[in-house]
């Protein structure tokens, strides 16, 4: 057993558990976005950072890939956290504005506008499908390619893969198109929209008290385009 | 080679290799540097060449050559180096080759190829007395230059494999570890890690069962970092036996060395060494016989950046995308394949052999407590000397970079070096004393890293350079953690957003919080350095950010959104210098003088005095050539073209009464601004203290560069019925600010100059015969006075010296006139040209001496007591700081000294500034906002040298020109900042079509001058205007850098139109 500190309450936990597991167990909530039982830890997203260490020494790690050490002093909600994970989110927002689930996490986390120039983007390369894929369907039919800004998911050569059995694990994990607005293309919606997108401020009534949080409204912008 | 079979068996055979060496090489030897920059600059034509000359001329017995690696003195690639007599042949050509070899044979040495440093043409006999060898401590390089790298036997016989015999002979790995500990040699990757601890945890690790693994890390990626290569491809040896020795300290028989594919003479090199280091039994099974067993492959990797870094070098290694995972756990731990593995640097490994053989307590004697040893750094960019430069930990990073790089290239100033590749950050100039160790530079905000160091001069933009970086980094961040990848790429957006002049300051904001978050949650090394860049240029070139999005200048002239044409922008006054050129290759004088004009109220004058910035920038004088001779074609139309032609544009003032306007001082500010005002309808009135308009340019530039006539002429034709000319009024004595704000006048404007000589501060410079040199300049100019006679000296070194000393010689009773400056010709601020114009009239200029005393007898000048100097440290001007040498005082005998150190506006004397409650600042000058030129007292603004101290008449007009605007917006009550726009040509002016022939390359003009002879004997001009043919010849010679921004898109082309009509058929 390891004994730590997370947000000041000792705990001690198994070797080998991770600090997002240990703080979960405590209750304290951790925003995850690439992060799912069952696959194997991961750490791209970079939204369950925590605080760990005291001093200059203190520095963030990501919770979900960080084991447990034994008197580690960790922080899941310090300033230096919070101020890390609106920027991430912002960051998140403004590659892909359509995800519900990071529109939820983002109001979540008080994020009113985003500053920087709106990308639509589909994916966030978060590699759950990858795992998913890989470790719980034992294709490996799908990966990464390339490298930074040229990254992408695919299979090799972009050529429909044998080892795929079209189970669509990949797409029920995705974070930032299980729910993806379709607003410009209903047509290719898969699950019919997400009506919290639809422009509010144009027709107030239809959709009552729901707001789009958003300023500028997202789904305007994709309008004025 | 026959294997070794015990390690007294390699002492042996050491013995006997050394013994036939005395014998062999008892003859002079070439030594060529063919390491792949040796290779790129042409070494292979230079071998073959040797080689060639030698058979035929059957040298062999006479002459030996050895083909090393790269040695390090890269900016003079082709070289041979003749030993034993270190004579250096830089930079050679194939027909130069056979005089070296006949030098070498002859046993002389070849002047007029020898090594000469470019500066002072010093010829260097011996390698080690250049500069740039002089103060290396070449330990790990220095194999480099001394053996041939796919020669084991050259490795041998330098004591190559002695470490290796000496831990082989008694295998003891707690010996090995706390040796290395002793040394105190840390990681020489970047992060400095100490080796010795990293092998005692290594050691440790894995409950000493199961496999461990050695790798070596020569993944070496940053641009402009290349010592890993150098010291693969140049001594390979030495890194497989600092591999064989950490492996026997931490228990693994297997090493890795992980090499980039684009390295492939490394990669041929380091694979020979290992079958050489094989075949002698130094490797594999049993080495020596001694039990040990150790070996080492190597794999290469496919280039990314990131695999660099452990984890994902170890993925890498493994097959798998090279992307960085978490640590803990770390590889000390659980590395390749699971098991401990241990990665140091190639250069951190070359040491060992060192540390091992000499001992922990030399190794340790170098360098500085906590940062032993040496470290090798590549010396690239804006500097003389490029290279691989070994120094001692613990050197001052001002003399590895003005000492041993040589100083800036040209006339340029450097501005900073960027330290630790793209993960590093960059260090201003102002702070090149620190020392070179892991601390000093982190301290600091940068790092060691690898050892790149990246050298930047004024001509460098640093927001452009950051953008690099992160273009850079962005491209290479392997893409797991989101805020790396998107990070950076975010940070690129902006960053290119600001050298467009797109940002605003929130934006700038963002980019540094930005910068923060992404240093603070990436996983790896690579993410949380890669903020760097942008942190530490905001950290010291703020001001260079905020110009960019401000005022939307680029004051390197990089960014050329903001730049447009450069001659354009680098004008004060922002005239279209790219197009009045234009309008005279076309032959359009008047046109052309209507650009001028609609630009500068002087052009006469500007065409005469100014100091032509647009010359500096312009883009054929930067790209390599000779910049256009803009200020003789500004001159050249000002003379031709008949001034009343231009009608300003006039505004007649319709509300009202018209305002009435104060501008105290007839300089080029002030009656500028009275210019501008009355254009828009104000009445002015101008208040002058001397008998005649004109301020500085009457009374302190040379009549031979100005004639007065011309002032005359120039001012007449801008005073019009809507301005007034007061002259013998002065501030404080007849006039006061409240009392013309109690007149009637809306707006006052301080337009004053500098008028007030700085002091020596010496004892007897009162003494009769000394003179301020605006004194001494105004009694001749205004008042006929000649005050200079017999020996004159003049001290200082601007323009106003040079000003003073030329019109010294013109009077009566002057025997000589010599200059005195305390530094070099150099650094001396006054233009070029004037130098060299005084020189031609034969002023002698004397250069590092300092005056330290004024003798004077019976009240009258006698002489003046000098130091001289030498030059030291960096200060922060980026010049180096004049430093006396004690004992070398002398007496100069002088008749007449004028004092030319500087003016100030000498405001507080006449009293009028506390008289008016008006601001200053410790220099003396008005304290005005630099955008409004507003005082601290409302409706008083000041523009000037009064504002700037001393400066160019152009500067005056700007400003003058600036203060129009800004006293406009206050009288009609208008938001007095606004937002500017950058200076881009708007205007598309055809080029004139060209033959063939017309278009040959041709060499910038030579502005006619008078003959020395005959001008020093009077005052009248020096230069003289243009012939028509020599401007038109000049003006064609204009790269026309407006085009890209003017020009109509491209008219479908007669081929096009074909081509598109008929399919192509």
């Amino acid at each position: 057993m390891v004994t730590l500190y997370i947000n000041g309450l000792k705990v001690s936990v198994e070797k080998g558990t991770t600090l997002l597991e240990a703080a979960q167990f405590l209750g304290f909530p951790i925003p995850t976005l690439c992060h799912m039982e069952g696959l194997s830890p991961y750490g791209a997203c970079r939204l369950c950072v925590v605080e760990i260490g005291e001093g200059p020494r203190a520095k963030l790690v990501s919770s979900c890939t960080y084991p447990v050490e034994e008197g580690l002093k960790v922080r899941t909600a310090s300033s230096r956290v919070i101020r890390a994970r609106k920027m991430v989110l912002e960051l998140l927002l403004a590659s892909c504005p359509q995800s519900k689930i990071i529109q939820d996490l983002a109001a979540a986390h008080d994020i009113r506008k985003q500053r920087f120039r709106q990308e639509y983007e589909d994916c966030i390369l978060c590699g759950l499908c990858v795992r998913m894929c890989e470790e719980q369907m034992m294709a490996k039919a799908i990966g990464f390619r390339g490298r930074g800004q040229n990254r992408s998911l695919g299979t090799p050569f972009d050529m429909n893969s044998d080892v795929c059995r079209q189970c669509g694990g990949c797409m029920y994990v995705c974070p930032a198109c299980s729910l993806r607005c379709t607003y410009t293309e209903p047509e290719k919606a898969i699950c019919g929209g997400c009506a919290n997108l639809s422009p509010p401020c144009l027709e107030k009534e239809e959709f009552d008290d729901m707001m789009c949080y958003m300023q500028p409204c997202v789904a305007c912008e994709i309008k004025k385009n | 080679m026959r294997k070794l079979a015990s390690v007294e068996g390699l002492g042996d055979f050491r013995r006997r290799v050394l013994a036939e060496k005395d014998v062999v090489y008892d003859r002079p030897t070439l030594v060529v540097c063919a390491g792949t920059g040796g290779q790129a600059s042409g070494a292979n034509d230079v071998i073959r060449i040797i080689k060639r000359y030698v058979l035929n001329r059957s040298m062999q017995e006479k002459v030996a050559l050895r083909i090393t690696g790269c040695q390090g003195f890269c900016e003079m690639d082709p070289f041979i180096l003749v030993e034993p007599g270190r004579h250096l042949y830089p930079k050679l050509t194939m027909e130069d080759v056979p005089r070296v070899i006949e030098a070498a044979v002859g046993g002389y040495v070849d002047e007029g190829l020898i090594y000469k440093e470019p500066r002072t043409e010093k010829h260097y006999h011996d390698q080690l007395d250049i500069p740039f060898f002089k103060k290396q401590t070449r330990t790990i390089l220095g194999y480099n230059q001394n053996l041939d790298p796919i020669r084991i036997l050259n490795y041998i016989e330098l004591g190559g494999y002695a470490a290796a015999e000496k831990v082989l002979s008694n295998p003891d790995p707690e010996w090995i570890i706390r040796e290395v500990q002793k040394a105190g040699i840390r990681g020489r990757g970047g992060a400095g890690f100490p080796t010795g601890k990293k092998w005692e945890l290594a050691r440790a690790s894995g409950n000493g069962r199961g496999q461990k693994y050695v790798v070596c890390n020569a993944d070496e990626g940053d641009p402009g970092a290349y010592m890993d290569r150098s010291l693969l491809e140049g001594n390979p040896h030495a890194i497989i036996e600092g591999m064989l020795i950490a492996g026997i300290a931490i228990g693994a028989t297997e090493g890795i060395v992980y090499v980039r594919s684009e390295y492939p003479l490394a990669i041929k090199h380091t694979l020979i060494a290992l079958r050489q280091a094989h075949d002698a039994g130094l490797l594999g099974k049993n080495i020596l016989g001694t039990g040990v067993d150790f070996d080492i492959e190597i794999v290469r990797g496919a280039g990314a950046f990131v695999c660099g870094e452990e984890t994902a070098l170890i993925r890498s290694i493994e097959g798998f995308i090279g992307e960085p995972r978490q640590r803990p756990p770390y590889p000390i731990e659980k590395g390749l394949w699971g098991r401990p593995t241990c990665i140091n640097n190639v250069e951190t490994l070359a040491n060992i052999h060192v540390i091992i053989d000499h001992g922990a307590e030399a190794y340790a004697k170098v360098g500085v407590p906590g940062n032993t040893g040496t470290k090798i750094f590549s010396l690239v960019g804006k500097i003389k000397n490029t290279g691989l430069v070994e120094v001692p930990l613990g050197m001052k990073l001002s003399e590895v970079v003005y000492d041993i790089g040589g100083g800036p290239v040209g006339n340029a100033k450097i501005k900073a070096v960027q330290t630790g590749g793209p993960s590093g950050g960059c260090i201003p100039a102002k702070m090149f004393d620190i020392s070179i160790d892991y601390e000093s530079l982190a301290k600091v905000g940068s790092m060691m890293g690898s050892g790149g160091m990246i050298v930047v001069d004024d001509n460098t933009c640093m927001v452009d350079f950051a953008k690099y970086f992160m273009s850079f980094l962005k491209d290479e961040s392997c893409g797991k953690c989101f805020t790396c990848r998107k990070g950076t790429q975010r940070m690129h957006e902006i960053l290119d957003d600001i050298c467009k002049g797109k940002a605003t300051f929130e934006d700038l904001d963002l980019l540094e919080e930005l910068a923060h978050v992404v240093k603070d949650t990436t996983m790896c090394g690579l993410g949380q350095t890669a903020s760097n860049p942008v942190l530490s240029t905001l950290r010291y070139f703020r001001e260079e950010y905020e110009r960019h999005i401000r005022d939307k200048r680029c004051d390197a002239f990089v960014c050329k959104e903001l730049v447009g044409a450069p001659c354009q922008s680098a004008c004060p006054l922002g005239t279209e210098a790219w197009r009045y050129v234009a309008h005279i290759s076309r032959g359009e004088y008047d046109e052309a003088y209507t650009v001028i004009r609609d630009a500068n109220p002087f052009p006469s004058v500007c065409g005469r005095v100014c100091h032509h910035p647009c010359e500096e920038r312009c883009r054929a004088g930067t790209s390599g050539g000779d910049a256009i001779a803009i200020r003789s074609l500004k001159r050249f139309i000002t003379d031709r073209v008949d001034p009343s032609l231009y009608k300003p544009q006039r505004v007649a003032w319709t509300d009202g009464e018209p305002p009435q306007i104060a501008v105290i001082g007839a300089g080029p500010a002030g009656i500028t601004t009275a210019h501008y005002l009355s254009l828009r309808g104000y009445k002015v009135t101008i208040f002058e203290v001397e008998p005649e308009p004109g301020g500085m340019l009457y009374c302190a530039i040379p009549t031979y560069r100005l004639p007065h006539e011309i002032i005359r002429s120039e001012i007449n034709a801008l005073l019009d019925e809507n301005i007034t000319l007061k002259c013998n009024t002065a501030l404080g004595r007849d006039i006061t600010v409240d009392g013309l704000f109690e007149d009637g006048y809306k707006a006052v404007l301080l337009a004053l100059g500098a008028h007030k000589s700085k002091p020596l501060s010496l004892e007897n410079e009162d003494a009769d015969g000394v003179y301020p040199s605006i004194e001494f300049l105004k009694a001749l100019n205004m008042r006929g006075e000649h005050l200079a006679r017999g020996r004159v000296g003049v001290i200082g070194g601007g323009n106003s010296a040079i000003d003073a000393a030329r019109m010294a010689l013109r009077q009566k009773n002057v025997d000589s006139v010599t200059i005195l400056y305390r530094r070099t010709r150099e650094e001396m601020p006054a233009f070029a040209e004037e130098i060299e114009a005084a020189d031609q009239e034969g002023i002698k200029i004397e250069t590092l001496v300092t005056p330290t005393k004024v003798i004077a007898k019976d009240g009258h000048l006698s002489g003046l007591e000098c130091v001289r100097n030498e030059l030291g440290d960096v200060d922060s001007s980026g010049r180096r700081r004049p430093v006396p040498i004690n004992g070398t005082e002398r007496v100069i005998e002088l008749d007449t000294l004028v004092v030319a150190i500087g003016e100030d506006s000498g405001i507080d004397a006449i009293g009028p500034a506390r008289l008016s409650r008006i601001e200053t600042t410790r220099w003396n000058t008005v304290k005005a906002d630099r955008t409004t030129l507003l005082t601290n007292r409302p409706g008083v603004f000041a523009a000037g040298d009064v504002v700037t101290g001393p400066n160019t008449v152009v500067e005056a007009i700007a400003a003058g020109k600036r203060a129009a605007v800004m006293i406009d917006r206050f009288v009609r009550n208008e938001e007095m900042v606004q937002p500017v726009e950058p200076y881009l040509p708007k205007v598309y002016i055809e080029p004139v079509r060209m033959d063939t022939e017309d278009a040959q390359p041709a060499d910038r003009v030579e502005t006619p001058r008078a003959p020395a002879e005959w001008r020093t004997r009077n005052f009248s001009e020096v230069e003289v205007s243009l012939s028509v043919d020599e401007a038109t010849h000049e003006a064609c010679r204009c790269l026309r850098c407006d085009l890209e921004f003017t020009k109509p898109k491209e008219a479908e082309t007669e081929t096009e139109a074909k081509a598109v009509a008929t399919g192509g058929k």
